[in-house]
């Protein structure tokens, strides 16, 4: 419960801090702050139970075939991350107010900055993956705007930021759904307890190799370390709090929790040991050559969370106390180290640090706190960053990956930690010695310095007070391996291996230091970090990729799009006739009707091609249409065929209206493009006229059309087997074609929005059909009310009805020519939606029933809903029809 | 062996115009696949039963299936249909077979 209370503040506050930025301005921060330390105290009150080894949980099932629940715990290692996200989290959001200027945006600045604590609380509170995976990429969207938010310089940066960790995100995605695959759960308690079915699998590599990627992408690691030295164009509480403290850490925190799975395994060990201590060699380089402050506070996070991923690598229990605990003591001096950068930063210094030299002189207090983290970060006793470096050490040197894997990780880690030491004490040298370079340079109020103040002190306070951690320390570690004996944390720890590496380290970073004008002059040699320029590359390249596959999409013309699936059609006709054997034997001999019938049907397919003028290839598709109805009518087909009979004439008025705009004259068909047409639709002529041939032998009587004409009328009542089929057996698909129908209407309706109705000539034959229409109308409709009733058993139903009351809109248009309002009382909106209406309403009162959605309920007399449906049915078609008559009756005065 | 040659004859007269510039003739070459989708339908339900499938007490002895009319029926009015939106579409070009060159610009 207090997990969701948290977690909940934390929405709430996020929500909270636009509102207080617009009361209090910049000065919203400290409220944000105080809020922030309150969560902190909420969580704080199970503190004690986790620390005894309970893991407060609350879980809602969310998505429960799937195994997924909207499940939080806390447990040790959360509890560590909670402590550095709400901990930096005030004390950034404290920085804040003195930080920004009047002219940021305040508002969305600290809502993205809070949201962003919400986000990263609910990634290390999450005990199910998927919503692990949520937050995960909350917090690289938030990164994403943050990063954005200074302007046009920081957009190409917060691209590639984007880019690199949704990468990352999606391999955290596939991961998870491997996992929920392998295990049908995706509770991160189940999954770690699940070790040996992960392990040992294909499927357990692939999850390991998609997690890391996850984490490398997200921690910056080589390969995809650039997107981080890029984002420090963010200001600086971001650089702070996102960028070195806490989302970067997500990585790590990954990491450490699937150690529990992978812990020990040569894979795993030795790719995240390779390249975290490649990452942090090359990183703490690049961070020696640096001059801007910012960014060789950027390159040195790189290179220090390369030591935490190659330390979680080793996998022994020291190895993971020391990264758990480096977790920490990084995050402290790293985040006060920017702040001060942001302090002389904002007080238009120069950030470059040759020009920091002598700092002590015009700020005292800034130089102490800048010299605290400093040594810190270098790993001089008694800084907490020391016990952690040494721990460090103690870790590397029990790797056993490979025989001699310790030395060989513990010479690295002590080569990393010397780079490390030199531009450490650079930093300090800038704080302390030389010459005062920088002269109109103050300091600054104790309110901009109290939140860096907190943190130098706590580096300074929890190196001999290291012991205050070790429960908290204690318990992330069991947590991560319940396996292994916690080591306790301690300022001195006697003369040891480590101690020997440390003084190796001081040793070597001061001749580094020494030497500087000659480490900086090899250094110039090292080759430039194109990481970001190599992105850029393979970025435009990929979108000219994009766009050329798009291009050909981008047609004026509808005949590309439309060639592919014909040349699809011949292609799998081709295939079927390499592997087709057993073509059924026997075909009912055709009747002497058929080839009366198909002749004449070939001829007008013909004559439709062939015609060059509208009137003429209207009239050729009205034969086509009327023989492929006499086809009908010979094949049984009464219902069928009087369908296709009235859409034919509608059909040919709509044409008729459609076209009146349009040239009478067909253009001519160009010969190069009609050589291919013709070919292609050869090709699919006979790829059609063979599968039709080769599917169409079968003689008995479909099982499915046996069943129907067995139990249609018992079932239902009518005799009418195909109505019954249409409005009770299946009932949804003529849903869904009724809505389909309707969607037809109302893209007409959008597509002549324009149109108005323009006052015509009469037509010639207007004096005659004006009165035909007047007395044929009320005989057409009562016949479409007739047929619509009877059509259960007899031909008819709810679509015949539909277009016989067609025939009278369609008369009074004609009769009207443009003048005529048909039917003043049929609209199309009305009518669409009383026929989806109770076609649905239809379907519910079944449903209300307890029958299946669309069952007809049977009444008395021997009438079920069935018939209702049917007049659904019955409206939503003649709202088409009204639509279409309409629509291109009245368009004469349509603009595009 | 009739159905394969009127399903044959009308998909090669429909492909052809549907790979015409003009909408006008697109819309034609659409009318024509419909009906020889509609055919083929009808003839996999079997043409060697041939009576209207209506019960009764003088009902028929040899039924056609009723399933494919079920579906060409609900077919044709959907064809309708689309065949309505695009004279529609090819009334909003307007200059309709004016077109069948490539227009300017993008």
């Amino acid at each position: 419960m207090v997990l969701v209370v948290a977690l909940a503040a934390m929405a709430g506050l996020a929500a909270l801090a636009p509102i207080l930025a617009r009361l209090m301005g910049r000065n919203a921060g400290y409220v944000l702050a105080a809020g922030f330390v309150a969560i902190a105290a909420v969580l704080g009150t199970v503190g004690p139970a986790v620390l005894a080894g309970e893991t407060p949980t609350a879980s809602w099932p969310w998505l429960p075939h799937f195994g997924v629940s909207l499940t939080l715990r806390l447990d040790g290692l959360s509890a560590l991350f909670c402590v550095l996200v709400l901990g930096v989290g005030a004390l950034i959001l404290g920085y804040c107010p003195r930080y920004l200027r009047p002219e940021h945006h305040h508002r969305s600045i600290y809502f993205q900055l809070t949201a962003f604590g919400g986000g990263m609380l609910g990634l290390v509170l999450a005990g199910d993956l998927v919503l692990l995976y949520v937050f995960w990429e909350l917090t690289s969207v938030l990164s994403f705007f943050l990063i954005g938010s200074v302007g046009a310089r920081g957009n190409a940066p917060a691209l590639r930021a984007l880019l690199v960790t949704t990468t990352g995100g999606l391999a955290l995605l596939t991961a998870i759904v491997l996992v929920s695959v392998r295990l049908g759960t995706t509770d991160l308690t189940e999954v770690l307890a699940a070790r040996n079915q992960l392990l040992g699998l294909p499927l357990g590599d692939a999850v390991a190799a998609l997690l890391i990627l996850a984490a490398f992408t997200k921690s910056a690691q080589a390969p995809f370390s650039f997107w981080l030295p890029g984002a420090m164009v963010a200001i600086t509480p971001v650089s702070a709090y996102l960028h070195a403290a806490t989302m970067v850490k997500a990585g790590i925190y990954l990491l450490l929790r699937f150690t529990t799975v992978y812990a020990g395994q040569p894979g795993w060990s030795f790719t995240l040991m390779a390249v975290g201590l490649v990452t942090a060699i090359v990183g703490a380089l690049r961070a020696l050559r640096e001059h801007d402050l910012k960014s060789l506070l950027a390159y040195s996070t790189v290179s220090q969370l390369g030591l935490l991923v190659a330390a979680i690598g080793v996998g022994t229990t020291v190895a993971l106390a020391a990264a758990v605990l480096h977790t920490f003591a990084h995050a402290l001096f790293k985040a006060t180290l920017f702040m001060l950068v942001g302090i002389i930063d904002r007080e238009a210094g120069s950030r470059d640090l040759r020009q920091i030299s002598g700092l002590r002189r015009v700020m005292p207090v800034t130089a102490t706190l800048t010299g605290l983290a400093s040594l810190s970060l270098a790993g001089v006793a008694p800084m907490i960053g020391f016990v952690s470096k040494e721990s460090l050490f103690q870790g590397f040197a029990s790797a056993t990956v490979f025989p001699g894997a310790g030395a060989v990780a513990a010479a690295l880690a002590v080569f990393a930690s010397a780079l490390t030491f030199a531009y450490g004490v650079r930093l300090l040298y800038g704080a302390f010695a030389g010459p005062t370079m920088q002269r109109t340079l103050y300091e600054p109020s104790w309110l901009f310095l109290a939140p860096a103040a907190v943190a130098a002190g706590a580096s300074a306070v929890l190196g001999p007070g290291v012991v205050v951690l070790n429960p908290l320390m204690h318990r992330a570690i069991l947590d991560v391996e319940p396996w292994g004996t916690p080591p306790s944390f301690q300022l001195w720890h006697g003369f040891s291996l480590e101690l020997a590496l440390s003084g190796l380290t001081i040793a070597l970073g001061t001749v580094l230091f020494v030497a500087r004008a000659r480490v900086d002059r090899t250094l110039r040699h090292l080759p430039e970090d194109r990481g970001a320029q190599r992105f850029e590359v393979f970025y435009s390249a990929l979108i000219r990729f994009g766009t050329a596959l798009a291009r050909t999409d981008h047609r004026r013309t509808t005949w590309p799009y439309l060639a592919r699936p014909v040349v699809g059609l011949v292609l799998l006709a081709g295939a079927g006739l390499g592997v087709a054997t057993g073509l059924p034997g026997t075909y009912p001999a055709p009747r002497a009707l058929d080839w009366g019938v198909v002749g004449l049907l070939v001829a007008a397919a013909i004559t439709v091609v062939l015609m060059r003028t509208t009137l003429a290839s209207v009239a050729a598709l009205g034969s086509v249409g009327l023989l492929v109805t006499t086809w009908f009518i010979t094949a049984g087909a009464p219902d069928v065929a009087l369908t296709l009979l009235l859409v034919e004439i509608l059909t040919a008025v709509v044409a008729a209206f459609a076209l009146r705009g349009l040239p009478a004259r067909l253009a001519p068909v160009h010969r190069s493009g009609a050589v291919g047409a013709g070919v292609l639709a050869g090709l699919a002529g006979l790829a059609a006229a063979g599968g039709t041939f080769a599917l169409t032998g079968r003689r008995g009587l479909s099982p499915a059309g046996e069943y129907y004409l067995d139990a249609a009328e018992e079932a239902t009542g009518g005799r009418n087997v195909v109505n019954t089929i249409l409005v009770d057996f299946r009932g949804l698909d003529t849903f869904g074609e009724i809505s389909v129908l309707a969607s037809v209407a109302l893209g007409l309706t959008l597509l002549f929005a324009g149109a108005r109705p323009v006052a015509g000539r009469p037509a010639p034959y207007e004096p005659l059909l004006g009165p035909a229409q007047r007395l044929l109308a009320p005989i057409i409709v009562t016949l479409a009310l007739y047929l619509l009733v009877r059509g259960h058993d007899q031909p008819g139903g709810g679509f015949i009805a539909a277009l016989v009351a067609g025939m009278a809109v369609a008369l009074g248009a004609l009769s009207g020519g443009g003048r005529f309002r048909v039917a003043r009382g049929l609209r199309t909106a009305p009518l669409i939606a009383a026929g989806l209406l109770i076609c649905a309403g239809v379907g519910l009162a079944a449903l209300v029933a307890g029958q299946a959605f669309l069952t007809p309920l049977k009444g008395p007399f021997g009438l079920s809903t069935s018939l209702l449906f049917d007049a659904g049915v019955f409206l939503l078609v003649l709202g088409v029809m009204v639509t279409a008559i309409n629509r291109f009756s009245l368009a004469e005065g349509f603009t595009p | 062996m009739t159905a394969a040659i009127a399903v044959g004859v009308l998909v090669a007269a429909g492909v052809f115009l549907i790979l015409r510039r003009s909408l006008v003739r697109v819309a034609f070459g659409f009318i024509l696949l419909g009906h020889a989708v509609n055919l083929l339908l009808m003839a996999a339900g079997g043409l060697g039963r041939r009576e209207p499938p209506i019960l009764g007490p003088d009902g028929p002895t040899t039924p056609a299936d009723p399933l494919p009319q079920a579906f060409v029926l609900t077919a044709i009015v959907i064809s309708f249909g689309t065949t309505v939106y695009l004279l529609g579409l090819a009334r909003a070009q307007r200059r309709g077979d004016q077109d069948e060159k490539p227009g300017p610009g993008p």
